[in-house]
């Protein structure tokens, strides 16, 4: 996203009333609460007390980034109509969601869960499954925080036109965000998230307006001239693209609804029909999202007519040039809608690095290093041992990768391997911590090494759900063979759904 | 008498099976090389109904999360009304 000469001084006076809005916004949500420093649930969870309008602009903002549109245009661009894939593989993370969020819930509420590891801690009481799955959790979002750093550094250098440049973008943003968590926890997150979302909705849809007026209005226009000069854009797609895209499906479905961020907003969620409710309404999400943006990505084809991949993913930025020109209004309403592409990446990036420190805190700190340690002494480690990881993730990213697409898949290929051990774990009693810890071992080499080695698909299945299904197979074969004998009474109450409600 | 108002989307095997026919609605795995025209709202023919697939199932989901999931919903109800009234 370079060259967008359009905004520069303007582009740094609305950025900046962004960053001052989030700090005010954190500093508010974190004032009076006394509390909120001294309890794990409190500065990470937001005391289990979000509602409706708080945790469904959460789960919003969180779980569709900056990269949602500067990463899926491009790839809508270079694909062609099979990207519309990405409206359906952003709705089934719900369904999902329903194979385990409404006992996980309960039984989050009942035991006083703090982080994902606390399930499977509970769940099987082994040290290996526990280290391994926090391992792994970390490593996933260690690597979606780094995407996030990169894609800040790469929109606000973009979006001043080079006046900022992308390190000293990276560390204004990142230090404003540090702020606001370090002040409000988790009540900063989701509400900063509120603001973040709706001009993040608003935008788009300005973005997909300016770009019909730039074509003459028509959709139809475009698809034609789309299958006139490159035809495979709107062919049926192969048996391949097909197989790709039930396998993007599974993935997406399985590595998004076990994210630890992801998770703990039901953990947070203020009760079960606050929680209902927001997924109801996120189910709807896709299509007034990445549908959308899958449009303008098709439109760009018709505008920027054969950009080769480098070229093509500066899409965004080049449609936000013209689109800026078409007269004043539309010119202050594209600078405001990359200002809502930054505040959406930080948007997930508080949450994801909010669900690192909680990870570091209660998990690695809290259970291994000093489990006698107070509550507020496990937030305060939490919050500096974020800042620690921050540091350490940028010096990375001033190397950043490739393509934003190719690091989004690397991240799901080992965090879905924790997916067996915390849904079949919810329901089969016989599930054993052995067969789970050899399963998502084996799951997480194979799925590594096939990533590693070059193939990231086979036949068009991901490394990472090939992996998993040795997982799944390790799991369910080990468990029948020995299976677990439970001895704990509290387990023996929370794995009985009659028990759910007493 | 309190199981019957349970209500959790994994027992109920349909829920499920709906879900896979949707799922291979989307996916547009059954469509002939033809299937690229005509074009309806702008969208190829395999495309818009792949589409259509897509938003039945955003609001299949949808209308699951209000109408198949009740645990303890009317539980936590009557404690926030019993703590309202102390």
């Amino acid at each position: 996203m370079n060259d967008l000469a359009f905004a520069g001084t303007d582009g740094i006076i609305i950025l900046s009333a962004f960053a001052i809005i989030m700090l005010l916004i954190g500093y508010l949500s974190g004032r009076g609460e006394k509390n909120l420093h001294h309890s794990l649930s409190g500065y990470y969870l937001a005391g289990r007390n979000l509602g409706f309008i708080a945790l469904f602009f959460t789960l919003y903002a969180t779980q569709y980034s900056g990269n949602t549109i500067v990463g899926y245009a491009p790839t809508a661009y270079r694909t062609g109509f099979s990207w519309i894939q990405s409206i359906s593989f952003m709705t089934i993370i719900i369904g999902i969601y329903l194979l385990f969020a409404p006992r996980l819930y309960v039984i989050a509420k009942k035991r006083n869960f703090v982080t994902p590891t606390d399930w499977i801690d509970h769940r099987f009481k082994s040290k290996a499954v526990t280290l391994l799955s926090i391992f792994l959790m970390l490593w996933g979002l260690g690597n979606y925080l780094l995407e996030q750093l990169v894609a800040i550094g790469q929109a606000v250098s973009g979006m001043t036109g080079g006046t900022i440049p992308y390190q000293i973008a990276v560390i204004v943003f990142v230090a404003v965000m540090l702020a606001y968590e370090w002040m409000g926890g988790m009540k900063a997150v989701a509400f900063t998230d509120v603001m973040q979302g709706i001009v993040l909705m608003i935008g788009i849809i300005v973005f997909l307006i300016g770009g019909l007026y730039l074509v003459g209005g028509n959709f139809s226009d475009v698809t034609r001239y789309v299958a006139e000069m490159e035809p495979a854009k709107t062919a049926v797609p192969p048996m391949e693209v097909n197989i790709n895209w039930l396998s993007m499906l599974l993935l997406v479905g399985l590595g998004a609804s076990i994210y630890p961020h992801a998770v703990q907003r039901i953990y947070s969620a203020q009760s079960e029909k606050t929680l209902k409710k927001s997924f109801a309404r996120m189910a709807w999400m896709p299509p007034i999202t990445t549908g959308l943006v899958f449009m303008v990505g098709i439109i760009g084809i018709m505008l920027f007519p054969g950009l080769d991949k480098t070229g093509s993913e500066q899409l965004v930025g080049l449609m936000a040039n013209e689109i800026a020109a078409i007269n004043p209004f539309y010119y202050w309403i594209m600078i405001i809608f990359f200002g809502g592409i930054v505040a959406a990446i930080i948007s997930t990036a508080d949450s994801v690095l909010l669900s690192f420190s909680s990870m570091l805190s209660n998990d690695v700190y809290g259970k291994f290093i000093n489990p006698k340690a107070s509550e507020h002494k496990k937030v305060m480690v939490g919050k500096v041992c974020g800042i620690i990881a921050i540091i350490f993730l940028l010096w990375i990213a001033w190397n950043p990768p490739g393509t934003l697409y190719e690091i989004f898949v690397l991240k799901f290929e080992l965090l879905v391997q924790v997916f067996p051990a915390f849904v079949l774990g919810l329901y089969w009693k016989r599930l054993s911590g052995k067969a789970v810890f050899w399963g998502m071992l084996a799951g997480a080499i194979l799925a590594g090494l096939l990533t590693l080695t070059g193939y990231k698909t086979i036949y068009g299945i991901h490394g990472g759900v090939i992996g998993l299904g040795l997982n799944f197979f390790i799991c369910i074969a080990g468990s029948l063979l020995s299976p677990a004998v439970s001895k704990s009474k509290v387990l023996e109450e929370d794995l009985t759904a009659i028990n759910l409600k007493a | 008498m309190e199981n019957r108002t349970i209500k959790e989307p994994i027992r109920k095997k349909w829920i499920w099976v709906v879900l896979a026919i949707i799922t291979l609605g989307v996916v547009p795995w059954y469509f002939p090389d033809a299937a690229a025209e005509p074009y309806i709202l702008g969208f190829p023919l395999w495309a818009f109904i792949s589409t259509a697939f897509s938003i039945i199932m955003c609001g299949y989901l949808s209308w699951l999360c209000v109408n198949e999931w009740n645990i303890v919903a009317e539980q936590e109800e009557a404690e926030r009304a019993k703590g309202d009234k102390s």
